[in-house]
């Protein structure tokens, strides 16, 4: 049982707190409010356009919200004095269709960060970004451009490029959605060892295996707002809310249980 | 004296003016691509007034005959003394920038807008992203429309023959169709075979400045940015 | 007394003033595509009448002038907008040129000459006659002529203009046009370099080129151009000049005198420079 195998988590790293945001007409937060622990891999599910990868870049202000705060640790994130590319720095993030930077290779989209951003002299960042692609078993293909490589592959490359950072936590905008399904296992096998060595997480994912397997806590979203939080066994077992049983048995008719393992 | 030393004495006051083509058409590209590259970027990245008003540059230059605007530029600069080379220059050059602009302008949004959101995510500015990874696949992208506008350019050139005292490669060559039409016996007969070397000349600057820009591309050359619509040799 | 000192001392500075500044200068705006009037010789150096007659002026006047070769398009607007300070081009006088310049004195008295092929047969009547197609060069007296006294006045002919009068030479050669008119010692130049051709015969057109300055004549130079045009025709140096560049000469022949004669030009010897020019140009 996967909630057996679970570290202790620990402080509360990220907070949410009644996050709106509108597209036009469209409301698509309708103050979404959440926590998030050290170490905790938080899976949020819900059907398409209910606002999952909006949440994820409100968090990171990629995309800035109208209305609620977030702080990580005790820096307000949503504060208008907090140099938000300080904060961006700590918060990885892992795109469905990877934005691997095309003119770079491999080893230069991961290192480019730690260059630009960290300052770190050149050939400790081209070190550091070989490791994290060994990391993601790519060590072979550092000198290929993004045109070259599978999806699976840049989708590793753009885990270890957030990876390089020394994240606090990573967001994952539905990591796999983009790939061919013989190459998504590749990718949750990575995440999966990020989950179980302790880094923090949220992960926007149809993924039920992979939720059942690492999620600490499982968000289902609806229509802008979370509808229910819980473990991976309170949910998949007995949803307080009939909407979330139902999503559940129709995402796992028709993705089944994928894990990766 | 055989044709071909009349013609070759007449084609060497040609090397002679080159250097003044040669000159007005680095100046010019130079300007074009500095104010071009400006204007691309403000309007790409600029506030909503910048951007009208880049617009407005645009549509101003493309519209107007390079001829016109370069005889605009002769009566407004001569009264200040300008060099003629930089009259020139300035005219065709922020005509130029006008086209060149679009070129980078289009670059940059060729550019998809995810790489300037991975770029933020990392916690580069604005800036930083711009220059470190919107700037060099804009640049691979506008190679190829770039080596357009330096074929037009070159021959926007010749039009420098208006502008008093710059002898250029066509005003030279107008100087040379007279004495050469009166020398005997050939009379007419080295006209057009001379005025073939003169189109050889742009030939030359058409294709050798495309040359090096194909070497550069070919240099620059990464997977994934493969021209497009160009059969590979 | 001391009012005189001051009065001397005042009148000694400007006298040295006056022998210590430097000459006068004038630019000279001219389209040196036109010979034999205005060209560019072999060496680069712009040569033809126009110009040693500005040269040899300034040597009489005691001014230096600059030539600079001009585009035709831009002359009269620049001579008279007095970005630059003479016209010495060829330019008939003109009343709508009058309403941007000011004229010298006129210092040639020019025809129009008619060229056709040899072979056509064609005289001066028959090559003007309806139905020719006569080239002519845009914007000279010749394409004004045959607007003015031919089709404007009803004769059925056809005017082809060219950008440069060497290119209706061609077209003529090539059987595009009946005839060409043109100036009558450019004509004479051509029909000398190619045996085909043949003069028809010359219309007394009569018009007068002059020097010409801004409107008002603002930097007081049109005097010394007629003064110095004057003494110029007083001289033996003015015939001289007309032998050399009137006489028929190949191009490259008067070229050859010109660099010559080059020396007395330096040595401000106005009758000398145009005697050995002429002495070089008909040298047999």
């Amino acid at each position: 049982m996967s909630a057996a195998t679970k570290h202790d988590l620990g402080d509360v790293i990220l907070r949410v707190e009644d996050l709106h945001k509108r597209y036009g007409k469209d409301e698509i937060l309708r103050g979404v409010t959440f926590e998030l622990r050290r170490g905790e891999t938080k899976v949020v599910i819900g059907p398409s356009g209910t606002g999952k990868s909006t949440l994820l870049r409100c968090i990171n202000q990629l995309s800035v919200p109208d209305k609620g705060r977030v702080w990580l640790e005790d820096v307000e994130i949503t504060h208008a004095r907090t140099n938000i590319n300080r904060v961006r720095a700590q918060i990885g993030f892992v795109f469905q269709d990877f934005n691997l930077f095309n003119h770079l290779t491999a080893l230069h989209n991961v290192s480019l960060g730690l260059i630009k951003v960290k300052k770190m002299p050149k050939g400790a960042a081209l070190r550091r970004a070989r490791e994290e692609l060994a990391r993601v078993g790519l060590a072979a293909k550092e000198n290929s451009y993004p045109a070259e490589l599978s999806g699976g592959q840049k989708q590793r490359v753009s885990i270890a490029r957030a990876l390089a950072m020394d994240p606090k936590l990573i967001l994952f905008d539905e990591p796999t959605s983009a790939l061919d399904p013989e190459l998504i296992g590749e990718v949750l096998e990575v995440m999966i060892q990020l989950a179980r060595g302790g880094m923090t997480m949220i992960v926007v994912s149809h993924e039920m295996g992979f939720a059942r397997a690492v999620a600490d806590r499982i968000i289902f979203m609806e229509g802008g707002g979370i509808l229910e939080e819980g473990t991976p066994s309170d949910l998949f077992t007995c949803p307080r809310c009939e909407r979330t049983g139902q999503f559940l048995r129709k995402i796992t008719e028709l993705y089944g249980e994928t894990d990766g393992q | 004296m055989s044709a071909a030393e009349i013609l070759w004495q007449n084609v060497r006051p040609l090397f002679g003016a080159l250097p003044v083509t040669l000159e007005v058409l680095g100046l010019l590209l130079v300007i074009g691509l500095t104010l071009g590259t400006v204007l691309a970027f403000a309007q790409a990245y600029g506030r909503r007034p910048l951007r009208y008003l880049c617009i407005g540059y645009e549509q101003l230059f493309r519209g107007i005959p390079p001829l016109v605007v370069l005889l605009f530029y002769w009566g407004v600069l001569q009264s200040f003394d300008t060099p003629r080379v930089l009259v020139a220059a300035l005219a065709l050059g922020m005509r130029s920038a006008a086209y060149q602009s679009q070129i980078f302008r289009g670059a940059i949004q060729a550019v998809p807008p995810g790489q300037m959101m991975a770029a933020r995510s990392l916690g580069m500015s604005r800036l930083q992203a711009i220059r470190s990874v919107i700037v060099p696949q804009a640049f691979r992208l506008a190679i190829p429309p770039w080596t357009n506008e330096y074929s037009s350019v070159v021959k926007d050139t010749a039009f420098i023959c208006v502008i008093g005292g710059l002898i250029d490669l066509t005003r030279q060559a107008l100087m040379k169709v007279a004495p050469l039409s009166m020398r005997r016996p050939v009379g007419t007969q080295l006209i057009l075979p001379y005025l073939i070397i003169l189109g050889l000349f742009y030939l030359a600057l058409t294709y050798g400045g495309n040359g090096l820009l194909a070497m550069l591309e070919r240099r620059m050359r990464i997977p994934g940015f493969e021209m497009k619509g160009k059969v590979e040799r | 007394m001391k009012k005189l000192l001051l009065v001397l001392s005042l009148l000694a500075l400007v006298g040295v003033g006056g022998v210590v500044a430097l000459a006068e200068k004038y630019t000279v705006a001219s389209d040196t595509t036109w010979p034999p009037f205005e060209w560019q010789a072999g060496d680069g150096q712009l040569v033809g009448f126009d110009l040693d007659v500005m040269r040899l002026i300034a040597i009489l006047e005691g001014y230096d002038v600059e030539i600079v070769s001009y585009s035709w398009d831009i002359i009269f607007v620049d001579v008279g907008g007095g970005s630059v300070d003479i016209g010495a081009s060829g330019a008939t006088i003109t009343a709508e040129r009058e309403a941007v310049v000011d004229f010298s004195a006129p210092y040639w008295t020019s025809n129009q000459a008619v060229i056709v092929m040899a072979d056509s047969g064609l005289n001066i009547a028959s090559a003007l006659s309806p139905g020719a197609k006569i080239g002519a060069q845009i914007g000279t007296t010749g394409a004004k002529w045959v607007q003015e006294q031919l089709i404007d006045k009803g004769v059925d002919v056809t005017l082809v203009e060219f950008n440069l009068y060497p290119l209706a030479v061609l077209d003529l050669v090539n059987g595009n046009v009946d005839a060409v008119v043109q100036d009558e010692p450019a004509s004479r130049a051509s029909v000398a370099a190619d045996a085909r051709l043949l003069i028809a015969g010359v219309i007394e057109t009569g018009e007068q080129f002059g020097f010409f300055v801004a409107n008002g004549d603002p930097k007081g130079i049109l005097p010394k151009i007629n003064d110095g045009l004057q003494q110029l025709k007083a001289s033996t140096a003015w015939s001289d000049l007309i032998t050399a560049y009137m006489g028929g000469a190949e191009l490259t022949k008067i070229e050859a005198a010109w660099v010559a004669a080059a020396p007395y030009l330096a040595a401000k010897d106005v009758v000398g420079f145009a005697h050995a020019l002429a002495a070089g140009a008909t040298a047999p």
